[in-house]
């Protein structure tokens, strides 16, 4: 009997150089830190997830969308607490878009006996240098 | 009762290190056969020493020609190893023998979930689940498939139904309490996973599963329940609400002491959490 469920197809995946962080715990660095934060971390997750070049390039588009939607909201609505908001608000939105496309590749990851890295500290750098960053961008240059 | 056979009745009794002992006084004949090798090997695996498990599911294959069972140890011992290609080589072999052993189809499906073929496992559980639904090896398998799809309510549902027909299995009950987990269901978890360790008390995997979700339920992690119960996205969408709310109501003090909860909330969510972890397991070790 030939069956097509019964011919071999796995790769055994390359060991990833760093073990991934939790497509999760990426949500707190997008919340304080902002677009910029969460498009850096859901890139370098996303190399670490072996994910394809589509993907990331899914997760590039979102994150400059959501930071330019954050410049142009800014810029209308003037540096008061609603433009701090809409910082959290695109962090947070770019993070959805992070987790939808890494959450089964880190599943399959956790199966085969992964240990996910820690985000702790990368996350609060990431959050304290890119929302930095992006704020000297959108305060110090456009405003 | 023979030796061979007091090592089988003690693996059934999930004694596995009592199953190696009896079988390192084996008569010399006794100890080559393949039996003993497939004894030993299932002992092992239940230790998790996969290396080992591995060698003696190859000795038992030399002794006694291909077996569906080996093949399928060697093939979990191999997926556990990290040795995905290997282990689709030995299922394979082990289902061309019984294209129709559920175990195999399983382990197959599991392997396959491991190297990210989630579609390929699907159809594979599919056609366990047609030959015996209620197989709790087949529970199991869809409990995991639905993991593997990032669908944890699908999972918990799954886990629900396992418990519902097999009682008294332990394996059961970890797959609810893990998948209760995974919705952020503390208290759910923590009885399932009690369960588990209650029914199975010797299996270290429990164990440590126990000592998550006994982790999980740390006074000082009440306050981060909301954001692992409902998710980040509904916490939140709830809390612009209500800042949104109190803004429109004028209610500006209101407004001041809610936003200053709400961002020390936050930052407690992250920091506090892997701050607990590392001081507990610290204390348990």
């Amino acid at each position: 009997m030939t069956d097509d469920l019964f011919t071999p197809t796995v790769r055994t995946p390359s060991a990833p150089a760093k073990p991934p962080w939790r497509p999760d715990s990426i949500v707190y660095p997008a919340f304080f830190g902002g677009p910029l934060a969460a498009t850096v971390l859901g890139l370098l997750n996303g190399r670490r997830l072996s994910l394809t070049r589509t993907h990331l390039m899914l997760i590039a588009v979102a994150g400059i969308a959501a930071i330019a939607a954050r410049v142009v909201f800014v810029a209308t609505t003037g540096g008061n607490s609603l433009g701090r908001l809409s910082g959290a608000v695109a962090g947070l939105l770019v993070w959805l878009v992070v987790n939808a496309l890494q959450r089964r590749p880190f599943r399959a990851f956790l199966q085969n006996n992964g240990e996910p890295a820690s985000l702790v500290w990368p996350g609060v750098l990431a959050a304290i240098g890119c929302g930095l960053a992006e704020a000297a961008l959108i305060f110090g240059v456009i405003l | 009762m023979s030796g061979l056979e007091r090592a089988q009745a003690l693996l059934l009794a999930n004694r596995p290190e009592d199953v190696l002992r009896e079988l390192a006084v084996l008569p010399a004949t006794d100890a080559v056969s393949a039996r003993a090798f497939h004894l030993r090997c299932a002992a092992l695996v239940q230790l998790n020493r996969w290396t080992e498990a591995a060698e003696a599911a190859r000795h038992g294959l030399t002794a006694g020609g291909p077996d569906p069972d080996l093949l399928r140890l060697l093939a979990d011992a191999e997926q556990e190893l990290g040795n995905l290609e290997v282990a689709e080589r030995a299922a394979l072999d082990g289902l061309a023998l019984d294209p129709q052993d559920i175990d195999l189809l399983c382990c197959y499906a599991r392997i396959c979930m491991a190297a990210g073929q989630v579609d390929k496992a699907g159809k594979l559980v599919e056609r366990a689940a047609a030959i015996q639904p209620n197989a709790a090896v087949v529970y199991g398998a869809r409990v995991q498939l639905a993991f593997s799809r990032g669908d944890d309510r699908t999972a918990q549902r799954i886990a629900r139904e396992f418990v519902a027909e097999y009682p008294e299995s332990a394996a059961a009950h970890a797959l609810l309490g893990g998948t209760s987990a995974l919705r952020g269901q503390v208290n759910a978890a923590d009885s399932g996973i009690r369960q588990a360790v209650a029914a199975e008390p010797t299996v270290d995997d429990y164990a440590q599963l126990a000592m998550e979700t006994k982790l999980a339920k740390h006074p000082l992690l009440i306050p981060v329940r909301p954001f692992v119960r409902f998710g980040p996205v509904k916490t939140w969408i709830a809390a612009v609400i209500v800042l949104f709310g109190l803004r429109a109501l004028g209610l500006y003090t209101l407004l001041l002491v809610f936003s200053l909860t709400w961002i020390a909330l936050c930052v407690y969510s992250w920091v506090v959490p892997p701050l607990v972890r590392r001081w507990v397991t610290r204390r348990w070790r």
